[in-house]
């Protein structure tokens, strides 16, 4: 069975608007994580927090009058993922483990009929919230560095660069996204934790995976029409890998929606990330890593005295 | 004959191991090869996380501020103030806890040496040099503290492990109740020293409990008297196979039954020997024997003086199985460990000794109790369990005692647990996390279903999508996820939701392979090449691609094993296996399929 014959789409020509479309999509999505943000995790923040599980539905609301009444006026309180079920975080520290105890006992003593059973505690000292972000934040940078030192070693140094901007930008509209939709439903409750750091990285693999196969086949036309210029190399490159970045996103885009629908509360933010991070890890291995590449080769072509004498045709597409 | 048939071969043999290696547990009770009984911890080829699994993991850290009060002599009001503003700066520094101190005692021009000093040392630098030291040292303190607490309190398959020089992490599967936990692991050492009751009143003790606990089962008691005699030749088989039920011929199985019921506390408990001081008692009997120690009318008849102990650490059995002693010992403990001023071990002859310090009050109370109990034992109980029951030779007159008679790793452990009687090495709990059992198996549940439901379907679009080719590519998907396991579980990793994530991410690189090649065939096709040619020249342009796109992802692993903390950890270790598998699975495994068939000469179909 074959789903895509010989394709001829000008993906480098409508460059330009996709990198339009790109940026007002990660500037919508910075504002609203300026504006509305997007939850830490509790093991990055520091705290408190316990799930509950009520034999009946308890109103939000009700539970934090008693939270407030045992003295955590600041924490916050949620369902998760059911009615039933109540997430309780709060910012407050002390040594031990007395927060969790307090909640507890405040909750048992205030719906007496009605005693929840803990599903889940969670205590994180403060210094191991400040740790736990140093370390994912070094390891994302690290991982991106190196990334960019073995494609720049591999390749040229500009696709390093063009990979790396591509990872920046998937990242960035991944977060983007989660603040934006965050909240909107009950199903979509998003924060950043060690599993939606997971994600991202997961996501950063998947996308460089994808622009190194691009940049491969861009190595191999080079090879094979030396007389071509880069803009038709990527052009040509790009269609004849296009059945496959199809088949392989596409299988992996319906295995996270599988992720998102049926992972069940814990995989929900994780199959969001996913879906959301292949669908962008596709599109930037064109529009972002390839079209930086091709945006630095044309500039430095027209500014270096040997090839002055060329002359640019339409946008970008160089002619002898 | 085909030239490929060796490879195939060792291919089909290879996965049949590691099928034949994760399903060993199952497979060897179905055919009676193990006894060893059902649990969830070893149906699975792979143990589970705790976010999986549910369980307690708590982060502790060795409160070293408080270690600094409570090796402080002569304190007053200015030694509290300065040392509250260490507190206050270590909470947040990053600065080692011992320059702190040294920091705010210069800065308030107070010398170390008034309240750490001694006769021999006054200097400052030797002083800060002193407390280094005790505070390295007490993390290994402290970790002895915990392994004997959650040993006492009876954990299946816990984990405790030093994290960098003042973190302990402890993972405990399937604990519920936690706030006795949490009280457990914080509180305070104690380290006693009790008398052994001597051989016969243990031995009546014993023979007591046995005759009650018949009477509680309705046995006649007569007749469990006139059974004493058999049931010192029962300890003797007890004592040389330890698991007497599989050695004793059928034509005494009914007797041994008979025994059994009329000797309910000596079946699991074997009594002590002529003269000996401690029972034993099989790990797997432990629970029970704990229950009837503890049933009212066994209690009326235990003395109220004594006290049953356990040792702290087993003692192998030639079939690997775990006995612990049970000694029984005063209640009233003849002194305690603070007045421990130092252990150490030391070498007489070759053979490892513990040598142990007190200071002079201790050795006045410590000559007085050794003079009085000479060739008596004395239990060393660090928090309930018994690490050591020297016999006393002779009266200690200085306080400065040897311990004799065990190996250097044994020693080793003996030190630190006097030294914890004499400094206990305080914990905070600074991260604590539970996950209920049913939040946990909810998480699986949904997850395995997930993550089948998106593999067949994976498998069914190659299939329908690649034809023959795509069977070959799920084969090779099959065998990843098999040997990716395999691996897994040899390094005895642990599988948690962001292992999951890898492990999703790596299916997914080896989909891409397959998907790679198959395509760069379907391209070498239409150039006009034979299949043959043309999966050649496919394998070998695709490689590049995959090689690269690969390397990239797996260098990404291991930066993230390098960095990340545990979750992150368990994401990159799944991966990294995951590529290595798929790049032999991908390109290997279904390059050498499509070459058996072929020169079987037949052709392959590539949808």
């Amino acid at each position: 069975m074959r789903l895509f014959k010989q394709t001829h789409i000008d993906f480098m020509g409508k460059r330009r608007r996709w990198f339009a479309i790109s940026f007002s999509v990660i500037i919508l999505g910075m504002i609203s994580l300026a504006l509305k943000g997007i939850g830490w995790g509790i093991d990055f923040l520091g705290g408190t927090e316990v799930v509950v599980q009520f034999s009946r539905t308890v109103e939000v609301s009700e539970i934090r009058t008693v939270m407030s009444n045992a003295g955590f006026s600041r924490a916050e309180i949620k369902e998760y993922g059911e009615a039933s079920r109540i997430l309780i975080r709060t910012p407050e520290q002390s040594e031990g483990t007395t927060v969790a105890d307090k909640i507890i006992s405040a909750l048992s003593t205030s719906f007496p009929q009605n005693i929840p059973q803990i599903l889940a505690e969670q205590k994180i000292g403060p210094k191991i919230g400040a740790e736990l972000r140093l370390g994912a934040m070094y390891a994302i940078i690290a991982s991106l560095v190196a990334i960019m030192i073995y494609i720049g070693f591999r390749f040229k140094f500009i696709y390093g660069v063009g990979a790396v901007a591509a990872l920046f930008h998937d990242v960035l509209v991944v977060l983007g996204l989660l603040s934006i939709i965050d909240g909107l439903t009950p199903f979509t409750n998003f924060e950043i934790d060690q599993n939606m750091i997971a994600a991202l990285l997961t996501l950063v693999g998947l996308s460089v995976n994808d622009t190194v196969v691009i940049f491969d086949r861009i190595r191999e036309n080079q090879k094979i029409h030396r007389t071509m210029n880069l803009f038709d190399v990527m052009n040509k490159s790009l269609n004849e890998t296009l059945s496959r970045t199809i088949i392989t996103s596409g299988t992996i885009f319906l295995v996270t929606i599988i992720l998102f629908f049926f992972g069940g509360e814990v995989n929900r933010g994780l199959g969001f990330a996913l879906t959301i991070g292949i669908i962008t890890g596709t599109y930037s291995s064109i529009y972002i890593a390839s079209a930086v590449v091709l945006e630095y080769v044309n500039r430095r072509i027209s500014k270096s005295p040997e090839t002055a004498m060329l002359k640019v045709k339409k946008s970008g597409e160089l002619v002898k | 004959m085909n030239p490929y048939r060796n490879k195939v071969i060792l291919i089909l043999a290879s996965t049949l191991l590691g099928i034949g290696y994760l399903f060993w547990n199952p497979i060897s009770r179905t055919f009676g090869l193990s006894d060893e009984p059902v649990s969830s911890g070893n149906i699975l080829p792979v143990k589970l996380g705790l976010d999986l699994q549910g369980g307690m993991r708590v982060v502790l850290e060795v409160d070293i501020i408080k270690m600094f009060d409570d090796l402080a002599k002569n304190k007053d009001q200015n030694f509290d103030q300065i040392l509250e503003k260490v507190r206050t700066e270590a909470r947040t520094s990053t600065e080692d806890a011992v320059s702190i101190l040294k920091r705010n005692f210069s800065e308030h021009d107070v010398r170390l040496a008034v309240y750490y000093g001694d006769l021999q040392e006054q200097n400052d630098d030797a002083i800060i040099q002193k407390l280094q030291n005790e505070a390295t040292t007490a993390i290994d303190r402290a970790i002895e503290i915990v392994r004997n607490r959650v040993d006492q309190y009876g954990v299946s398959e816990p984990t405790i492990q030093k994290q960098g020089s003042t973190r302990i992490i402890v993972e405990l599967p399937g604990v519920k109740n936690q706030s006795q936990v949490r009280t457990l692991l914080q509180g305070t050492a104690l380290l006693e020293f009790k008398l052994l009751k001597e051989p016969e009143f243990v031995s009546k003790t014993f023979e007591a409990i046995n005759g009650t606990l018949a009477k509680l089962h309705g046995v006649d008691t007569s007749t469990t008297a006139a059974s004493s005699d058999t049931s010192a030749a029962q300890n003797d088989s007890l004592a040389t196979t330890t698991d007497t039920a599989s050695s004793i011929t059928s034509s005494q199985t009914k007797s041994d039954e008979q025994w059994r019921k009329e000797n309910p506390f000596y079946a699991i408990v074997q009594p002590p020997q002529q003269g000996g001081q401690e029972g034993y008692v099989l790990e797997e009997h432990r629970d029970s024997v704990l229950k009837i120690l503890s049933l009212p009318e066994i209690q009326k008849v235990i003395p109220a003086d004594v006290q049953f102990h356990w040792a702290a650490k087993p003692i192998m059995a030639e079939n690997e199985k775990k006995i612990f002693a049970l000694f029984l010992t005063r209640k009233e403990p003849e002194l305690t460990g603070g007045v421990i001023e130092n252990a150490k071990v030391d070498f007489v002859l070759n053979q490892p000794v513990v040598n142990m310090e007190m200071n002079s009050e201790g050795a006045r109370e410590w000559a007085r109790i050794t003079g009085a109990n000479i060739n008596k034992r004395i239990a060393i109980v660090l928090d309930k369990g018994v690490y050591s029951a020297p016999v006393v030779r002779s009266k200690i007159p200085n306080g400065m005692s040897q311990i004799e008679g065990m190996d250097v790793a044994e020693a080793n452990i003996l030190q630190i647990v006097l030294k914890a009687g004499a400094l206990p090495a305080p914990v905070d709990i600074i991260e604590q996390q539970s996950v209920g059992a049913s939040l946990g198996s909810d998480s699986i549940q949904k997850g395995l279903f997930a993550a089948l439901l998106a593999f067949v379907l994976t498998i069914l679009f190659m299939m329908v999508y690649y034809n023959f080719s795509g069977v070959v590519a799920n084969m090779a998907l099959i065998l990843n996820m098999i040997f990716l396991i395999v691996i897994l579980a040899g390094f005895k990793g642990v599988l948690t939701l962001p292992g999951i994530a890898g492990i999703i991410l790596s299916m997914a690189v080896a989909v891409d392979a397959n998907v790679l090649i198959n395509e760069r065939v379907h391209e070498e096709l239409a150039t006009g090449k034979t299949t043959r040619a043309a999966v050649d020249a496919g394998y070998k342009k695709a490689f590049t691609a995959i090689f690269d796109s690969n390397i990239t992802t797996f260098i990404t692993g291991v930066i993230l094993y390098q960095f990340g903390s545990g979750p992150i950890q368990g994401f990159a270790l799944t991966l990294m296996i995951g590529i290595v598998v798929s790049m032999i699975t991908a390109i290997w495994v279904t390059h050498i399929m499509f070459n058996y068939i072929m020169s079987g000469g037949k052709t392959v179909n590539f949808g």
